[in-house]
């Protein structure tokens, strides 16, 4: 497209034009969604970018509540905050956390990511939150891209089809009489 | 000095383009003396040998040479988009002078003030901007997602 | 007796202290609130201002730098790389562009830049087939690898001279 088809109202239109990426949780560290969310809120993802123009996009996040943390951050990940009355002080684990609202872990770390300035709320604001796959008709309408996961989701053994396990690769067979222990 | 406490414009021509012939934006100079003063004597040097030669040299200034009863002699220069400039010659040799209405006449009328570039241009692109769908493939990959919703709502 | 100061006090235009107090309230006319007139209150933002104005102008230098590298890191991640390679690459590929000019084209000329980023791209590869030990330019093919126009010059000057 050339300039001369655009009038420069349009052309203003098209580059600071806000466009709205979905992406899939399923399975991914928190870590990872929320610094690709920050990025896209931020607006870092485009060349236009300035800390203070306000070209973030929309992000869509869905399934947090099939997060994966590794190791052993579920039990030993401790969420702290204060109410502000003596003795207030709350501690959770990640999981207790996840329990209560399975979209919270996944809301704190792109809090945390985000810069802290004037624009921090504006930026969460378009971040959009979804525990499962249900999502409002009017939000699936304004997608325009879905970004690439960060991990590759591994398949669980009941996801395989007997076929597929038979001609896995085996290094010795089970005898008939083998005892598991 | 502040950057924002100070007036400033992007660098522009005063015919907003870069084409065409030179047109001198000095239309009109009026030189303001007095007959007998002391102030006034470079301008009265001036006027005896230069200011016909330099009427002569620039058809398209128009020189008044108005003597009044002033202490303080001074040079109105009038421009083409409207400014006026008034330059008190007080005390000054002719030689001053005349670099002065040099100096007046080589100006474009526009305000003296910082510019914030030394460059600039009405149309900065050729291809077009940038805009958020300039890279992205035409299939967009939403056909993925749309796919995935309409199995959603199918189970 | 000549009396010279005469004519300089008929053109008195108001005591000194008037005029130095316009000299600081001019540079606080566009300040916010009280500061913008009271004299007490501007001379101190006024030297803050300077002050910062000082500082800026050589933390100016540093922030345009940072945020040309985002707007490249931006533009560069579209096209499937990272910023490091492709600057590393274009300054191996001898493309004297810097890094205000690369983010000036990423935004005017987005296609410019994309085919700076494949020139980056391919070059990039070349590098790695020839660090493989594979045969990188094939023969008789225009290759983008690039040596140094006087690759004993650059060393040693002398050696040349002499």
């Amino acid at each position: 497209m050339t300039m001369a088809s655009f009038t420069k109202a349009a052309q203003q239109w098209a580059t600071f034009c806000r466009s709205w990426y979905v992406i899939d949780a399923t399975m991914q560290p928190p870590g990872k969604i929320a610094s690709i969310c920050s990025v896209h809120l931020q607006g870092k993802h485009k060349p236009i970018y300035h800390a203070l123009s306000d070209c973030g996009d929309h992000v869509v996040v869905l399934n947090t509540k099939h997060i994966a943390f590794s190791g052993n951050k579920w039990e030993q990940k401790v969420y702290s905050s204060h109410t502000g009355y003596p003795g207030g002080f709350k501690q959770v684990t990640a999981a207790q956390l996840h329990l209560k609202d399975p979209t919270a872990i996944i809301k704190l770390a792109v809090y945390g990511m985000l810069p802290r300035n004037l624009l921090r709320r504006t930026m969460m604001q378009r971040l959009h939150i979804f525990p499962d796959d249900n999502i409002p008709e009017d939000i699936i309408k304004n997608i325009t891209e879905e970004l690439p996961q960060p991990r590759i989701v591994p398949k669980r053994l009941n996801e395989y089809t007997q076929e597929e396990k038979e001609s896995f690769p085996r290094l010795w067979t089970m005898p008939e009489d083998y005892r598991i222990k | 000095m502040t950057s924002r406490g100070t007036p400033s414009r992007f660098l522009k021509s005063v015919l907003q383009n870069g084409v065409g012939r030179y047109v001198c934006q000095l239309k009109r100079l009026s030189l303001v003396f007095s007959k007998d003063s002391a102030n006034s004597l470079g301008v009265r040097e001036f006027i005896e040998d230069g200011v016909v030669d330099f009427a002569r040299q620039n058809p398209g200034i128009v020189v008044y040479v108005a003597p009044e009863k002033c202490s303080i002699p001074k040079i109105v220069a009038e421009y083409l988009n409207g400014t006026v400039k008034e330059e008190p010659v007080n005390r000054k040799t002719s030689e001053e002078i005349r670099q002065l209405i040099k100096k007046l006449s080589d100006q474009s009328g526009l305000e003296v003030i910082r510019i914030r570039k030394p460059f600039h241009t009405d149309s900065p692109s050729i291809q077009g901007q940038w805009h958020p769908f300039v890279n992205r493939s035409p299939s967009l990959r939403v056909q993925r997602f749309v796919k995935e919703k309409s199995e959603l709502e199918s189970s | 007796m000549v009396f010279l100061s005469l004519s300089r006090w008929i053109r008195s235009r108001g005591p000194d202290r008037y005029w130095r107090v316009q000299e600081v309230l001019k540079h606080a006319r566009h300040f916010r609130g009280r500061k913008n007139r009271c004299f007490r209150l501007a001379v101190r933002s006024v030297r803050r201002a300077f002050v910062f104005a000082t500082k800026a102008r050589k933390a100016k230098k540093r922030i345009m730098r940072t945020l040309w590298i985002s707007r490249i890191a931006a533009a560069t991640r579209e096209h499937g790389m990272k910023y490091p390679a492709l600057i590393h690459n274009l300054l191996k590929c001898q493309v004297a562009l810097n890094r205000k000019v690369l983010s000036d084209l990423a935004i005017t000329e987005p296609r410019t830049f994309k085919s700076l980023a494949s020139l980056a791209k391919r070059r990039r590869e070349e590098g790695f087939l020839v660090a493989l030990g594979d045969k990188g330019e094939p023969e008789g093919i225009f290759s983008r690898i690039v040596h140094s126009q006087f690759p004993d010059a650059t060393l040693n000057p002398e050696s040349v001279a002499a």
